[in-house]
């Protein structure tokens, strides 16, 4: 049974006639009133992550995203039908993936989960409220549907689109992909990522004691947003530098500080699914110690860089490691890894660490507080170029 | 011989003791275990509270025995909620330990002599491989204390009234043992006890296996037990225990309502937020002690149950009286990585 949320009811896969163009005029009315609605005061109160969206389809962004996929070259069209899975319950991945799509002028059909919570809901209100002033093409034209358990709709959609795009780890990328694709289209996909932080004590030592705590509440919203639990969120903290243990001890001292403030509190749940994560990497010697110094906040110390856990261990759970200099992370480093969200170095230690990667790993370099935040290049994606062609003249 | 012997204070004595003396004993024979211990900081236990506790799961997720590989003896597996499987080693020592205190402690309620049986269950579940480690153990556990077994459901799960009647004709007017899970005693041996007319007066009902079922069905463990009684079964005994202590059961005592522990184990109940022992009245994860993990580190574990202490040496038997309360859920982050569980 497939639920319509959004667009227009009806056969999804049947032939439109309606076109739109790359940075089509329609598209950029409609998201710039969404992006409105969504920066409104009592929506950014309830669901602040909703503020960085509104933020992010705001008509100065937007034109920022049209003009990457303009070129010298070439002249870019819509890809054409575009398939979106987003995962179940990071709630905004679905309207980034599909609004830079639709900005491209394709013509995308969302599946979004039946798990979404409260925020999708609150989106998908906004964006059916748009709708009723809007032009009718972006109803024919762009829908958003929740369906259970439905290999036939999953099937028909994926002969049916250009480009497909799946979210939600090695897992859904391996079931979406057994149903084939038309020759000419292919897959996008975002599998199983797992991300860092690295804090550098020399820059920890010079910086003010308002630098660090700015840097500790951003690091703590990049962490327990989505609890820990987004590719980008950061889980081993890599303490960077000689005899680091007076940086930890105050960056540990700061972040249960700021989490008490906040009140992040986990429930009895998650505190048992931390023990349980905590213990069973002791018992590996994976980690050589761990503390509890409050439910919301778990401290590990990792063995070995190597040893630092890909797999999601709990909601604030913080394994640490001590290295010389960030070019010795370079071998622990893999195709795995996403966000690499930092704090006190400088911009050529990045450069020099981000070159010594040479691609084999690591998407993203950010400041702490900025791990979550979406930009167009994802996942060593440029996305706009993603969601074009190109037609070329000589 | 009972086994529930021991107040409160004489039993922590003996416990802290022994408990610390089998904590060493794990350390040497176990390295994962040690390397928790080395990882947790822990050094001396003062008190049963002070103990080092393990989260029950790590059973399901690690391999963690004290004995060498030639002598395992058995190996238990437990089917858990999600797929995963506990294992629990034992050797030859551990196992027969186990059977010989199990048989203790239900011989308090039941005498020395072993009783004519009726299993409320179905004989065809002891094929089913999947639902064989739970139930299946459980029932042929408890089976070697009794004789002349029946079997009150038939290969389909249907009841057998006429195996029943039977067994009721040969054995009901003497006493006999009544044993099964839960809610199969309440959906075929109540009910079909009520509407039958049957006698059951000189049963004593041993069960177990959560409340969900019937708390889903609105009776309480006080309404079942006033139900039961209504059919003539006053003799019923509630018991709580996991295979992760086998051969440990926390017994419900004569007068109903709460769960004792035998002299060679104990519960903690912890608050989930500051982790320290709540007083009685006050529910928080159980903890359960026994004495007879021997070949496994399982003596003292942190279990995903919630639970209340009602009082300490107030009760039909010594020491602390209890109750189960229900499962704490499982965890669930918002992730990236969770589209597939619906993904298709």
């Amino acid at each position: 049974m497939i639920k319509f949320r959004f667009g227009a009811q009806g056969d999804l896969t049947a032939p439109v006639d309606d076109r739109l163009t790359v940075g089509d005029q329609r598209v950029v009315d409609f998201l710039a009133k969404v992006a409105r609605k969504l920066l409104a005061p009592a929506v950014a109160r309830r669901h602040p992550e909703l503020g960085s969206l509104g933020y992010f389809l705001r008509p100065a962004e937007l034109h920022r995203a049209i003009a990457r996929m303009q070129r010298d070259d070439a002249i870019t069209f819509p890809r054409g039908n575009v398939f979106h899975v987003p995962p179940a319950n990071v709630d905004t991945i679905f309207v980034y993936s599909w609004a830079l799509s639709a900005l491209a002028g394709n013509h995308n059909v969302v599946r979004i989960s039946e798990r979404s919570a409260t925020a999708a809901d609150t989106i998908l209100e906004a964006l059916n409220e748009v709708l009723t002033d809007a032009d009718p093409v972006i109803g024919r034209t762009q829908r958003m549907i929740t369906y259970g358990r439905d290999d036939a709709i999953t099937a028909a959609l994926s002969r049916w689109c250009d480009l497909r795009v799946i979210w939600g780890g090695d897992t859904a990328v391996e079931a979406i992909r057994k149903h084939p694709l038309r020759p000419s289209a292919r897959d996008l996909t975002f599998p199983d990522r797992t991300s860092w932080a690295a804090l550098s004590a020399d820059g920890w030592r010079a910086a003010s004691p308002a630098a660090r705590r700015d840097a500790v509440v951003g690091f703590s919203n990049d962490a327990y947003w989505f609890d820990q639990a987004a590719c980008s969120s950061p889980r081993t903290i890599f303490l960077v530098g000689t005899d680091t243990g007076d940086v930890r001890a105050e960056f540990v001292e700061l972040l249960l500080e700021v989490v008490d403030q906040r009140g992040w509190a986990v429930d009895a749940a998650m505190a048992v699914e931390k023990r349980v994560n905590a213990y069973g990497m002791a018992a590996t010697g994976a980690i050589s110690a761990m503390s509890f110094p409050a439910n919301a906040v778990t401290e590990m110390s990792l063995t070995a860089v190597p040893d630092a856990p890909r797999r999601w261990i709990g909601a604030g759970a913080f394994p640490f490691a001590e290295v010389g200099s960030l070019l010795d992370l370079v071998p622990a480093m893999n195709r795995q890894d996403q966000t690499f969200s930092h704090f006190g170095f400088t911009p050529s230690q990045l450069r020099e660490f981000a070159l010594a990667l040479g691609g084999r790993g690591v998407d993203r370099i950010v400041p702490f507080g900025q791990a979550l935040t979406f930009g167009s290049i994802w996942d060593g994606y440029d996305l706009p170029h993603e969601f074009t062609r190109l037609t070329t003249i000589a | 011989m009972s086994v529930f012997t021991l107040p409160q204070a004489a039993k922590e004595a003996a416990l802290v003791s022994q408990l610390s003396a089998l904590t060493e004993h794990h350390r040497l024979a176990c390295e994962p275990y040690a390397r928790i211990l080395a990882a947790a900081g822990f050094e001396k236990a003062e008190t049963v509270a002070d103990l080092p506790w393990l989260p029950v799961r790590l059973f399901k997720n690690l391999e963690l025995k004290s004995i060498p590989d030639d002598e395992v003896f058995k190996v238990l597996t437990s089917s858990g909620t999600t797929g995963e499987v506990s294992k629990i080693y034992l050797d030859k020592h551990a196992a027969a330990e186990q059977t010989r205190r199990l048989g203790a402690t239900v011989q308090t309620v039941l005498g020395p002599k072993r009783l004519p049986m009726l299993l409320v269950d179905t004989k065809a579940m002891l094929k089913d491989r999947r639902s064989f480690s739970a139930r299946g153990a459980g029932v042929l556990g408890m089976s070697t204390f009794g004789r002349d077994h029946v079997w009150a459901l038939d290969n389909d799960g249907q009841v057998d009234l006429d195996a029943i009647r039977g067994f009721l004709e040969k054995h009901g007017a003497q006493p006999f043992l009544i044993f099964g899970f839960t809610y199969l005693v309440w959906l075929h041996l109540y009910e079909v006890a009520r509407d039958n007319g049957l006698d059951l007066s000189n049963g004593i009902l041993i069960h177990s296996g959560g409340w969900k079922k019937l708390i889903d069905q609105a009776v309480s463990p006080s309404e079942f037990r006033e139900r039961l009684a209504g059919v003539g079964l006053t003799n019923v005994h509630n018991y709580y225990g996991m295979v992760e202590q086998i051969g440990t059961v926390f017994l419900e005592g004569p007068s109903g309502g709460s769960l004792y522990c035998p002299d060679f184990a104990d519960v903690v109940v912890r608050d989930p937020q500051t982790w320290r022992e709540l007083p009685p009245g006050e529910p928080g994860l159980l903890e359960v002690l026994s004495t007879l993990p021997t070949s496994y580190p399982g003596h003292v574990l942190l279990t995903e149950d919630l639970g209340v202490v009602h009082g300490i040496d107030d009760g039909d038997w010594p020491g602390k009286r209890f109750s189960v309360l229900g499962r704490l859920p499982r965890a669930e982050a918002r992730g990236c990585s969770d589209t597939y569980r619906e993904a298709a």
